[in-house]
């Protein structure tokens, strides 16, 4: 998924803590990539985070999906012979939460409060995105993170994420590498890690 | 043997309220004796499936026999073959499985409150160009006087509803939100509308008799009502009911087998073979399901003929609707029973469309149609949603529970 120009709605929250959330997607596979930016409120109060983990999986818990498509021809013809499977199979996310919107500023710390449940889901704009990155003090809370997938490879994933949304997105990852610099100047092999995907 | 359901055992040992290693033994006594009986039910099943086939040149006679006989077995109302055995017909490009199932939580006198709860789940699954699939679940309380009970006309008298009388009422709720389904369609696709179970009653047609308003308000004017709604929605468009049964124990056409080997005529079971019991020439095939019968006959797809059910309440009530049953086989392990109400029956297209939509179902739900299985995930009330239902009913009531009741809850040394 691109970076598009309209913030898009794609899922609610699910469970929510004041760091992390996961949501819901509406549509089965049509998670936000990972490592890009997802909102959830309305103005003036969101919370902005990025994608951490995705999980394709059943909606009940002891149903397990099983292989059904020996005899199709294709992945499609599978779900046409099964129409119910789109209402039994689902989407889940889970996001850090990297700031959030202080009347009309960005504030790159945690929110007061965490999302609610229900909360609906939102891509970010691509305006959006360079408006929450041109700082890039979010750095902080993700390269701090403790995540079940590798922080570097969601911290790179992010980065090259946002880079698009800027004029100049070879600068961005610059500056960015330069902060990351910065921030783990103590620990030479995350920041390699993290630079040799940029 | 009873098994006991609390076995005390000897000082020291752990207690346990049932000891599997005695069921083990008892298990295998049990299998033993079956395995002992094969040889015997295969000669049986053999019997049967040759009488069958010998009935071909006299079926008028076979008729004639069943309907002037006097048996305390229902014996199935035959067709005009009774070995055919068909390939389903090709399923339509585009159509809708439409199924509902229930379950209920039935009064519990042990509770202050008394109600009973009952849950359907309806499905729709669209084939086709456009696929899509709705399963919704409804789950209705009823707590008011008049929902607990049924009372005749008069209102001098009144059946409550529970036990038995209860799966009876989920039935027609399960009946109706079928009706619902189908009257909601917006599409003129060939339809199937499945059942769980069966299409007759039997509850209402057991050894328990009801009050003669009892069935009115159930089947007159429930389950019956409904089916004929559905009725009147396929004389506009193509639209099939069917009642499907899984691992069916009916001897229906066994039965009918007898009374063509019985010498007597008329047959009269009272008069000529009183205390006579596995003494007769019909006991040469008694105890042979239906199912064995069409396993043989039947390569995986095909389906029986068409009989006609001739339970009391089918002949006294139903009418058009009059429950008809064809065999259907899966695969090498499965069987089924599939009933359809008489205007289906005499349809050669509908009941194609019934026969190849519940194969095409068959197929995509590993052995059992997927839109029943479906509507069962959707309708089923789990243990612990009956614990926790009532916890609500006496929370929000502010009632008590019996002792009993309670203690089964907290279970203490």
């Amino acid at each position: 998924m691109d970076l598009t120009v309209e913030a898009t709605k794609i899922g609610e929250v699910i469970e929510a803590s004041t760091g992390k959330f996961t949501a819901q997607c509406y549509q089965l596979n049509q998670a936000p990539p990972l490592g890009s930016l997802v909102k959830v409120g309305s103005m003036p109060s969101e919370i902005f985070a990025v994608v951490y983990n995705i999980e394709n999986h059943s909606l009940e818990l002891g149903r397990r999906p099983i292989a059904r498509g020996e005899s199709e021809e294709t992945e499609e013809g599978i779900f046409r012979a099964n129409p119910q499977l789109s209402k039994l199979l689902c989407t889940d996310f889970n996001a850090l939460v990297l700031g959030h919107r202080q009347a009309d500023d960005i504030a790159h710390w945690l929110p007061p409060k965490p999302a609610y449940i229900h909360n609906f889901v939102y891509t970010c704009s691509s305006d959006e995105v360079r408006d929450f990155t041109q700082s890039l003090h979010f750095l902080s809370l993700l390269v701090a993170a403790n995540l079940p997938t590798p922080v570097e490879e969601i911290t790179a994933a992010c980065l090259r994420y946002s880079s698009q949304a800027h004029d100049d997105p070879h600068a961005f990852l610059v500056k960015a590498g330069k902060e990351l610099a910065t921030l783990l100047s103590g620990d030479l092999k995350r920041l390699n890690s993290i630079l040799k995907k940029l | 043997m009873a098994l006991s359901a609390y076995v005390i055992l000897p000082r020291g040992s752990r207690q346990v309220s049932l000891d599997l290693a005695q069921v083990a033994e008892q298990i295998e006594k049990m299998a033993a004796r079956l395995k002992a009986e094969q040889a015997e039910r295969k000669q049986k099943i053999s019997l049967a499936i040759e009488t069958l086939h010998k009935q071909a040149g006299q079926l008028d006679h076979l008729r004639q026999k069943i309907q002037s006989s006097r048996t305390t077995w229902l014996v199935a109302e035959i067709p005009d073959r009774l070995d055919i055995h068909e390939a389903p017909p090709p399923c339509p490009q585009d159509f809708i499985v439409l199924a509902s199932d229930g379950s209920h939580i039935d009064v519990d006198r042990h509770r202050s409150a008394r109600c009973f709860l009952i849950n359907v789940g309806t499905i729709k699954l669209r084939y086709g160009k456009h696929p899509d699939a709705e399963l919704s679940s409804s789950p209705s309380l009823y707590f008011q006087a008049e929902d607990l009970v049924i009372s005749s006309p008069s209102g001098n008298s009144y059946e409550p509803i529970e036990g038995a009388l209860l799966g009876v009422k989920r039935s027609v709720e399960e009946c109706h939100s079928l009706a619902d389904a189908a009257s909601e369609l917006e599409d003129s696709l060939p339809t199937l509308a499945l059942l769980d179970g069966s299409l007759v009653l039997w509850t209402l047609a057991g050894k328990k008799t009801y009050p003669e308003y009892v069935s009115q308000a159930l089947v007159d004017e429930g389950f019956l009502r409904y089916l004929e709604e559905m009725r009147k929605l396929s004389l506009v468009g193509q639209l099939a009911i069917a009642a499907y049964i899984s691992f069916p124990r009916s001897t229906e056409v066994t039965n009918a087998l007898r009374l063509a080997i019985c010498p007597h005529n008329p047959v009269d079971c009272d008069r000529y073979c009183r205390g006579k019991d596995a003494e007769r020439q019909c006991d040469s095939v008694a105890g042979v399901l239906d199912r064995a019968i069409f396993n043989q006959l039947l390569s995986a797809g095909e389906r029986s003929a068409t009989f006609g059910s001739r339970s009391s309440i089918v002949e006294q009530r139903y009418g058009m609707h009059r429950a008809n049953f064809f065999y259907i086989k899966i695969d090498d392990e499965e069987i089924a029973r599939v009933e359809i109400p008489l205007w289906v029956a005499q349809s050669g297209e509908l009941t194609g469309l019934v026969h190849a939509l519940i194969w095409q179902q068959c197929r995509q739900g590993q052995g059992y149609p997927v839109a029943l299985s479906e509507a069962h995930e959707k309708a089923v009330v789990t243990g612990a949603d009956r614990e926790q239902f009532w916890q609500l009913v006496e929370r929000d009531v502010a009632l008590k529970s019996s002792a009993k009741s309670r203690s089964k809850r907290n279970r203490w040394i």
